[in-house]
């Protein structure tokens, strides 16, 4: 039996500090309600539908003449493109001299249930696109896209050749069957059909549980306690509430995009066998024949490397690069590192092809 | 008179003896599936036969109240059956998560066998103790079994959805309100047309630029 003399008593007051900050946190962290996730000064230039297009104010002269533009991942909002000045993917863009356009999706209702691959690259993306070159005037316009955003940039590169200079696939949803994440094994389990037939939208609440099946133990409890345990770090804490507001901001996912993106991606892998049609046409990996820079993350456990790499060698250009970075899915858009490594990479490919 | 009501009650009671003989023998087929039967089979004749006086003495909507009445009751009666088969996959859902809950702890205690006496050992049992969770849960998760036990719980929870749109449906139309197959049907043609014109909006744009250069 374990006598009260043998207890550390560094126990004891790392129990009493514990409870000390964690009744002291209200007083000194604000409530993710009240903290504004969008760092970076831009405006609205164009609205269809619940899909905006946003255009960033440059902080410096602008120093390329080819502008980017960003297409988000449908999972979550862009604002962690731009979650905090120190780790933000826009602002270190716009400090290297690019114009930066960013597409955001929006949060779909009931109505939009039938939005479908179609819609988002040959409508959405489309018309972002030829806004962009209007307003600019240029023939071509750099484009990246990040996760699931990369799937319709993807896409969209092979339909719209013609409108795109250089490609970015950042962790690109590509080989649905080579995926070995938790993730694609529930996707291509899961009865698509069914689910847009009776709720309609693909419900937040499915990607709440997607997320909690992912390190649960580590997602779920750890990083809970480290927050409290350091809830004096201003730094830590501002960027914990700032990634975790992110996390709790899911939209719903278009039904019919839904479907076409578990079925053709995960459960049948068309995309990277080039036999999978948006609208009335095929897409096919060899039309994208502009520069290609593919980054992936060995420790992404969203989408794994292994689902990515394949568009490297997928597409038709001569002039293609992969990049792979000892990081996660989120690492790699904001974290030190890719403020350090992973956005001067990319910076300096495209300044030499912008 | 008296032969032929015995005759009458023989047959009656035969046939009764061959249903009931063959109820129990398909009773191993699945009880479930005789509580169905059972009580739709009222519903049903209780339905028919009091159809006719219901129309006599009840005007327009009370007749309608009465037949929704009978959609309800069939939709409950069907969410019944898919609650035992939701169930099921439930109960297996959880018990994956107790077996692996209890394998990872039994690891967890294999490697710590000792109580953690200072700060120190309790971070390190700790991450002992997250490691082992992290990695045999993800395992699970990742698995063939676990893929197919969650899809067929999620479809079961959708059919149980299904039949409650169902039931909505039926108090949506009874108050003259259009049903979610209505409204959908309506943000279809909404979509269809907004495809059209954005379509022939940026065809129109495509042209005006191409004629200005």
């Amino acid at each position: 039996m374990l006598s009260e003399s043998n207890i550390d008593p560094k126990i004891i007051e790392e129990i009493l500090k514990f409870s000390k900050n964690v009744i002291d946190a209200p007083k000194l962290v604000s409530a993710p309600d009240e903290i504004n996730l969008e760092v970076t000064p831009h405006e609205v230039v164009q609205e269809i539908d619940k899909t905006r297009l946003l255009h960033y104010k440059p902080l410096i002269e602008t120093k390329y003449q080819t502008p980017l533009l960003i297409s988000y991942a449908l999972i979550n909002r862009y604002h962690i493109l731009d979650i905090h000045p120190q780790k933000s993917w826009v602002k270190n863009l716009l400090e290297q001299g690019f114009d930066i356009y960013m597409l955001d999706w929006g949060t779909p209702t009931s109505m939009d249930k039938y939005l479908d691959f179609d819609d988002y690259v040959n409508g959405y993306l489309d018309n972002s696109v030829e806004y962009i070159k209007n307003q600019t005037s240029v023939e071509k316009i750099s484009l990246q896209g990040y996760c699931t955003g990369a799937t319709i940039a993807t896409a969209y590169a092979a339909l719209h050749p013609e409108n795109v200079k250089n490609y970015i696939a950042t962790a690109p949803v590509i080989d649905g069957w080579k995926d070995t994440t938790v993730i694609s094994n529930l996707a291509k389990h899961m009865d698509a059909d069914k689910m847009v037939d009776i709720i309609g939208n693909m419900p937040p609440e499915f990607m709440y549980y997607c997320f909690s099946v992912l390190k649960p133990f580590e997602q779920g409890i750890e990083k809970y306690i480290k927050f409290f345990k350091n809830i004096d770090d201003k730094k830590y804490v501002d960027n914990f509430l700032r990634v975790e507001k992110w996390l709790g901001d899911t939209p719903p996912i278009p039904g019919e995009l839904f479907k076409q993106w578990i079925k053709d991606i995960y459960q049948k892998n068309l995309l990277i066998q080039n036999q999978m049609y948006v609208g009335d046409e095929l897409v096919n990996l060899k039309n994208i024949d502009m520069p290609v820079f593919t980054q992936v993350a060995v420790g992404d456990h969203l989408v794994s490397p292994e689902c990515s790499m394949p568009l490297h060698y997928g597409v038709g250009s001569e002039d293609k690069i992969l990049k792979i970075y000892p990081t996660g899915h989120v690492g790699m858009i904001a974290s030190s590192l890719s403020q350090k490594k992973v956005l001067p990479e990319m910076g300096k490919w495209l300044a030499e092809r912008s | 008179m008296d032969n032929r009501t015995t005759y009458f009650d023989l047959n009656l009671s035969n046939r009764v003896t061959s249903k009931s003989s063959e109820i129990l023998n398909t009773s191993t087929v699945k009880t479930a599936d005789y509580y169905k039967h059972l009580s739709l089979f009222w519903t049903d004749i209780i339905h028919l036969m009091s159809s006719k006086p219901q129309a006599l003495t009840s005007i327009g909507p009370m007749r309608a109240f009465a037949a929704n009445s009978k959609k309800i009751s069939t939709e409950l009666i069907e969410i019944n059956e898919k609650l035992f088969e939701f169930n099921q996959y439930m109960t297996d859902y959880y018990k994956q998560l107790a077996d692996t809950w209890g394998i990872a702890q039994k690891k967890v205690n294999l490697k710590v066998p000792e109580i953690p006496q200072d700060v120190e050992q309790i971070e390190s049992v700790k991450r002992i103790w997250i490691d082992i969770f992290d990695n045999d849960f993800t395992e699970l998760f990742d698995s063939e079994k676990f893929g197919n036990n969650y899809g067929n719980l999620v479809s079961k929870e959708l059919e149980l959805t299904k039949h409650w749109n169902n039931i909505i449906n039926v108090i949506l139309q009874s108050v003259n309100l259009p049903s979610k197959e209505e409204i959908d049907e309506v943000y279809k043609e909404i979509h269809t047309l907004k495809k059209r014109v954005s379509k022939v909006e940026l065809e129109l744009k495509k042209e005006k630029r191409k004629n200005a250069k």
